[in-house]
């Protein structure tokens, strides 16, 4: 994924979008006050400068799916795996919750989840994942006491990739699918002939905390 | 002499007095009261408890890696006599033992406590089929449970008097206790993502404290043991051990000034700054440096108090207390301290450093793992001859708590 510094404005539309998808609960202010609400996308504001030479940059964080992943090698349990094609996806079945991916992800990427499916906020029907139309999900539902993160939207993408559709034109994640500003990209980073690789060829690109050497698949463009 | 040390007798208490049945019925209550607050974290979700996503890590985890630090302590004291022929410690060499496999029992419920799916913990022992290897919390499964293993043969050893056995074993829990606790120390020191835990040298810090709080406590309970069921106590021992408790403490201390001076060079600078004048400061410095290191080393060097018992017996409280303090001044400032995601100032809550509140449901939690050692070590009193028989005045009829 590719995310355009200079295009995003910040409205938070891939947030509600990513917990629209994935059915995330929205949390509370109380949940809000203590760190307890989940987050699969997030986007923080960070300040340079004193008033009146400050300088706002939003930068919206979703899981980096990092190439050498802190979080896969710390699970005891491989509940959290990188698939083939390089996305990481948190198995739920398989998550006992010892909460060490929190401690060790570079980029507070993981949430815990405390809360049962059956709580009142869980109760749309109408959304996703539902199998039967999105195929199979790796774990039954969403379940209370284990860690949770953005997973790429990946049912979209194994879904589209059976229907034979074009990943990163016709199927994306949602938070790219919303993005009012287009400042989301998605595509295969090994095909030199899709947008990310055009744009990351051309652009000049970050990728944030690159000191960890985490090798994050989330590039961002400069200003 | 040493046929006679040899031939050392052991024996059960009594435990038939009113206060013992009453202490079992107090231990019980609040081991209950554990338990239900257990449950009604795992029914309810872990918003009960203080942890977040912020600081995942709680009382639970704080207790765990601190009673096997107790524990690991507890048996490398043990191997004192078994393993280097210390005669004079053999009296409280089979307690040193019993403890030690008590308070890994505690740190593995602790740990089960934590996890948001204690009913999915047995996954942590399918080693190598269903666990990943390169985890260093899947490879303390390993330690944890040899350790346990190991622990109760080497007991069993003990008690069937195979010496040759005992010694062969004793040597294989010293090795093992010492990876044991430096494997929980790796779970921190390989984080490379929080400041405060990285360090190549944690897992030795944690060996130090462990031997530190686990001798501390040793002393402890063998004061206490043989005062409420008035046995004779060779007041020498505990004199000997403090001796070893004071170099102990300066290696400690020596290794974590080596390891907060390294932090405060760049990269890590601002985080330990942070925690050395931040919100979680005065459990740094009261709680770890004031109880764990200075005042204990300041009373065991005091030309009085380290010739009296009050004296060590006080400094080995604060060390107990105040390496408890080190735990906790690890884990919840260690993950509380914000993630710098992007070079600035992070506005709004992603900025903020974590706090962790303190709820009943964690405290009675956390205080029902005690609870829960406090009974089963009373039982094993009761029912293994773990305390030498005194050959001036038996009259084992009374027992008090461990601490």
């Amino acid at each position: 994924m590719v995310i355009d510094l200079d295009k995003c404005v910040g409205c938070q539309a891939c947030t509600t979008a990513c917990k629209n998808e994935n059915n995330v609960p929205y949390g509370s202010p109380e949940e809000q006050r203590l760190r307890r609400d989940i987050y699969w996308n997030k986007v923080i504001a960070v300040t340079n400068g004193k008033y009146p030479r400050v300088n706002t940059e939003l930068i919206p964080m979703p899981c980096m799916h990092c190439d050498h992943a802190p979080c896969v090698t710390v699970c005891p349990a491989k509940a959290t795996y990188r698939r083939e094609d390089g996305i990481i996806v948190q198995d739920f079945r398989r998550c006992i919750g010892c909460k060490y991916c929190i401690v060790a992800c570079p980029y507070g990427a993981r949430s815990f989840n405390s809360k049962e499916q059956e709580e009142e906020e869980y109760h749309r029907h109408d959304l996703p994942p539902d199998r039967n139309v999105w195929g199979q999900w790796p774990f039954p539902t969403r379940t209370h006491g284990v860690v949770e993160k953005c997973t790429f939207c990946f049912h979209r993408i194994d879904q589209g990739i059976k229907e034979g559709k074009k990943i990163g034109k016709e199927v994306v994640p949602a938070c790219v699918e919303d993005c009012p500003a287009n400042a989301r990209i998605f595509g295969d980073l090994d095909d030199t002939r899709s947008d990310v690789s055009r744009l990351l060829s051309s652009r000049k690109w970050i990728r944030l905390r690159e000191e960890l050497d985490t090798k994050p698949k989330v590039y961002y463009l400069l200003k | 002499m040493r046929e006679f040390q040899m031939g050392l007798a052991f024996s059960k208490i009594d435990g038939k007095s009113r206060e013992f049945y009453l202490l079992l019925i107090l231990l019980s209550i609040f081991t209950i009261i554990g338990f239900i607050c257990f449950m009604v974290s795992y029914i309810s979700g872990h918003h009960v408890l203080g942890s977040s996503s912020i600081i995942p890590w709680g009382m639970p985890i704080t207790i765990t890696i601190y009673l096997i630090g107790l524990s690991a302590g507890s048996l490398i004291i043990s191997s004192l006599t078994y393993v280097f022929g210390k005669e004079e410690y053999r009296p409280i060499a089979r307690l040193a033992v019993f403890l030690a496999i008590i308070l890994i029992f505690g740190a593995m419920i602790g740990i089960a406590l934590d996890l948001g799916r204690p009913e999915k913990s047995w996954r942590l022992f399918m080693f190598f089929v269903l666990n990943n290897m390169r985890s260093m919390f899947a490879l303390n499964g390993i330690l944890y449970g040899g350790y346990f293993l190991i622990g109760m043969v080497y007991l069993g050893a003990i008690f069937a008097e195979k010496y040759k056995f005992i010694k062969m074993m004793g040597e294989i829990a010293i090795f093992w206790a010492a990876l044991v606790h430096m494997g929980t120390g790796a779970i921190f020191g390989f984080i490379a993502t929080r400041p405060i835990f990285f360090s190549p040298i944690k897992p030795f810090e944690f060996l130090a404290a462990a031997m530190v709080s686990g001798l501390a406590l040793l002393m402890i309970a063998v004061v206490a043991i043989f005062k409420f069921t008035k046995r004779n106590l060779n007041k020498d021992i505990i004199f000997s051990l403090s001796r070893l408790l004071r170099v102990l403490i300066i290696v400690l201390a020596v290794i974590v000034l080596v390891d907060k001076l390294t932090h405060l060079y760049s990269p890590h600078r601002e985080p330990t700054l942070w925690l050395l004048t931040g919100p979680y400061s005065w459990i740094f410095w009261l709680l770890q440096v004031g109880f764990a290191y200075i005042f204990p080393i300041l009373i065991l060097f005091h030309p009085q108090y380290n010739k009296a018992l009050k004296g060590v017996m006080t400094a080995a409280f604060l060390v107990v207390i105040g390496i408890f303090g080190e735990r906790f001044s690890l884990v919840i400032p260690g993950t509380a301290y914000p993630l710098p995601f992007y070079p600035g100032k992070i506005e709004g809550i992603w900025g903020m450093a974590g706090s962790f509140p303190i709820t009943p449901v964690e405290s009675f939690m956390s205080l029902g793992i005690f609870t829960l050692m406090g009974l089963l070590f009373l039982v094993g009193l009761k029912n293994l001859e773990l305390l030498p028989v005194d050959d001036i005045g038996q009259q084992p009829s009374e027992i008090a708590k461990k601490t």
